[in-house]
C-alpha cells in the first residue's frame, strides 16, 4: 500500500466543513424539536385517546419505525413532485427527519408516560394538588428522570445518523460537504477521516451539554460515555 | 395519479419483481452476515476490555475508544472510509465485501456495549464464587457469566440487527445492488417515484416488521421479573 495522505487540501477547505457542521447541528436540533412535539402529541393520544385515534397513531409509529429514513426522504424528494408538491432538498430532509424522529419519540415518551404509577397521582390528589400542580410536581419530574437518558441518546442518533442521510439528496451538511469537496480532488480518505473526527467532537459537545442540562434541570445523572 | 395506474402492470412485471426479491435477499444477507461477524468480534472486544493489569491498559483504551468513536460517526461516513481504504489496499474487492466490512465495524461498536451491559448484569458474587473455585477467566466467562447473561444480551442484540436492516439502505450510495439502490434505478427508468419508493418501503417493512415482533416476543419471554435475578 503506497498511499500518501495529504491533509493540506482538507485544511484549505476547513471553513466549508465547519459550515457543514453548523448546518448538521441546526438540522439535528430542528428535527429533534419538531419530532418531540409530534411525539408528545402522539404519545398523549396513544395513551388517552379513543381507539380509532390510537390505531392511527399505532399505524404511523409502526410504519415509520420499520422503514428506512432514507426511503421516506426519497419518497418526499422523488415522489411528491409528481402530485405537484415541490420542496427544496433541505425541506424534504427536515420534514422526513421530523416525521421519522416523531415516531421514535412517541415510543420513548409513551414509555415515560407509562412509568408514572397511578398511586403517585392518587397521593398527589390526596394532598389537594390541582391538575396543573400534579403535572408540574409529579408527572414531569418523574417522566424526565426516567426517559432523559433515552432522549439524550436519541438526540445523538438524529444528529449523526439522521442528518447524514441528507448527503444522499444533496443537502450540504457535514457529510454532503465532504462528498462535494472530495469529488473535486479525490482526497476521499483524508476528507472523511477529518469529517469523522468532526462528528466525534460535535456529538461529544452535544453529549456533555445534554448531561449538564439534565443534571441542572432534572437532577438526572445522564452518562456522557 | 393516472400515470401511476397506467404504469402498474409494467412495474409489477416478473423481471422487476425478481429484481426486488434479489435486492431484498441481498439487504437481508448483508445485514445478517455483517451483524453475526460483528457480534462475534464484539465478544472478543469485551473480553479484551476485561483484561487486568497495567500492561494491558493500552489495549483496554483502544477497545473503549473504538466503541466510543464508532458510535459517534454516521454509518455513511464509515461506508465511505471503508470503501476508499479497501480500494487502495486491494482494488478488486467486491462491493458486497466492502458493505459487509462496514456493517461489521459498526455492529461491533454497538453490540459490544450491549454485551458489556449483559455481562455486568450478572451479580459480582457469582464471579467471586467462581474465582474461589479456581476457574480461569475464560472459564468464568464461558461457564458462569455468559449462561446467565444471554437473556439480557439477546433481545437488544436482535433489536439492533433488525434496526440495522434499515440503516443498510445507506450502502446503496456506493453501488451495492440492494433495495434502496434498485429503487433509485427503477425511478431513473421513469417509473413514478411514489409507486417505486412506496413499494420499496413496503419491502423493508415486510423484512423488518416480523423480525421486530420476534424481538419483542423474545424480550418478553426472556425478561425476568425484577428481584428474581439475584435469587437464581
Amino acid at each position: 500500500m503506497n498511499y500518501r495522505f495529504q491533509f493540506g487540501v482538507v485544511w484549505d477547505n476547513f471553513g466549508a466543513l465547519l459550515e457543514g457542521a453548523l448546518l448538521t447541528f441546526q438540522l439535528g436540533v430542528i428535527a429533534f424539536g419538531g419530532g418531540a412535539i409530534i411525539g408528545l402529541i402522539c404519545a398523549t393520544l396513544k395513551t388517552y385517546g379513543p381507539w380509532p385515534v390510537r390505531a392511527l397513531v399505532n399505524t404511523y409509529v409502526v410504519f415509520i419505525t420499520n422503514t428506512p429514513a432514507l426511503i421516506q426522504i426519497y419518497f418526499l424528494f422523488f415522489g411528491l413532485p409528481e402530485v405537484g408538491i415541490r420542496w427544496s432538498n433541505e425541506a424534504c430532509l427536515l420534514i422526513g427527519l421530523t416525521l421519522n424522529a416523531g415516531a421514535y419519540l412517541t415510543m420513548i415518551l409513551r414509555a415515560g408516560f407509562l412509568s408514572v404509577r397511578i398511586t403517585e397521582l392518587e397521593a398527589g390528589q390526596t394532598l389537594g394538588m390541582s391538575l396543573i400542580q400534579q403535572v408540574r410536581y409529579i408527572i414531569v419530574p418523574h417522566i424526565a428522570k426516567s426517559i432523559y437518558p433515552a432522549l439524550a441518546n436519541f438526540f445523538i442518533v438524529v444528529l449523526v445518523m439522521g442528518t447524514s442521510v441528507g448527503a444522499l439528496i444533496g443537502v450540504d451538511e457535514l457529510t454532503g460537504q465532504a462528498i462535494n469537496l472530495s469529488a473535486v480532488n479525490y482526497r476521499w480518505l483524508e476528507y472523511f477521516t477529518v469529517v469523522a473526527g468532526m462528528y466525534v467532537v460535535l456529538t461529544l459537545v452535544a453529549s456533555i451539554g445534554l448531561a449538564l442540562l439534565g443534571r441542572w434541570a432534572f437532577r438526572v445523572k445522564a452518562r456522557i460515555f | 395519479m393516472e400515470r401511476i395506474i397506467e404504469q402498474l402492470p409494467r412495474f409489477f412485471s416478473g423481471p422487476n419483481m425478481l429484481l426486488l426479491l434479489e435486492a431484498a435477499g441481498l439487504t437481508l444477507g448483508m445485514t445478517i452476515v455483517g451483524c453475526l461477524i460483528g457480534f462475534a468480534l464484539a465478544f472478543v472486544l469485551v473480553f479484551l476490555r476485561q483484561t487486568p493489569g497495567l500492561i494491558w491498559f493500552p489495549l483496554r483504551l483502544i477497545c473503549i475508544l473504538y466503541v466510543e468513536v464508532f458510535r459517534r460517526i454516521p454509518f455513511i461516513v464509515v461506508v465511505y472510509l471503508v470503501l476508499f481504504f479497501i480500494q487502495t489496499v486491494t482494488p478488486n474487492a467486491s462491493l458486497f465485501t466492502i458493505a459487509v466490512i462496514a456493517i461489521c465495524l459498526y455492529a461491533v461498536a454497538y453490540t459490544a456495549d450491549i454485551i458489556r451491559g449483559g455481562l455486568e448484569s450478572v451479580p459480582q458474587t457469582q464471579v467471586e464464587a467462581a474465582q474461589v473455585m479456581n476457574l480461569s477467566r475464560l472459564q468464568i466467562n464461558l461457564m458462569v457469566v455468559l449462561p446467565q447473561a444471554w437473556p439480557v444480551i439477546i433481545p437488544p442484540a436482535i433489536a439492533f440487527a433488525v434496526s440495522f436492516i434499515k440503516d443498510t439502505a445507506l450502502v446503496s450510495q456506493v453501488g451495492v445492488f440492494e433495495l434502496a439502490f434498485r429503487g433509485k434505478e427503477l425511478n431513473n427508468q421513469g417509473f413514478s417515484g411514489i409507486l417505486v419508493f412506496g413499494t420499496i418501503a413496503l419491502c423493508y417493512f415486510i423484512l423488518s416488521f416480523p423480525l421486530s415482533l420476534l424481538g419483542q416476543h423474545l424480550e418478553k419471554r426472556l425478561a425476568t421479573p425484577r428481584g428474581q435475578r439475584r435469587s437464581r
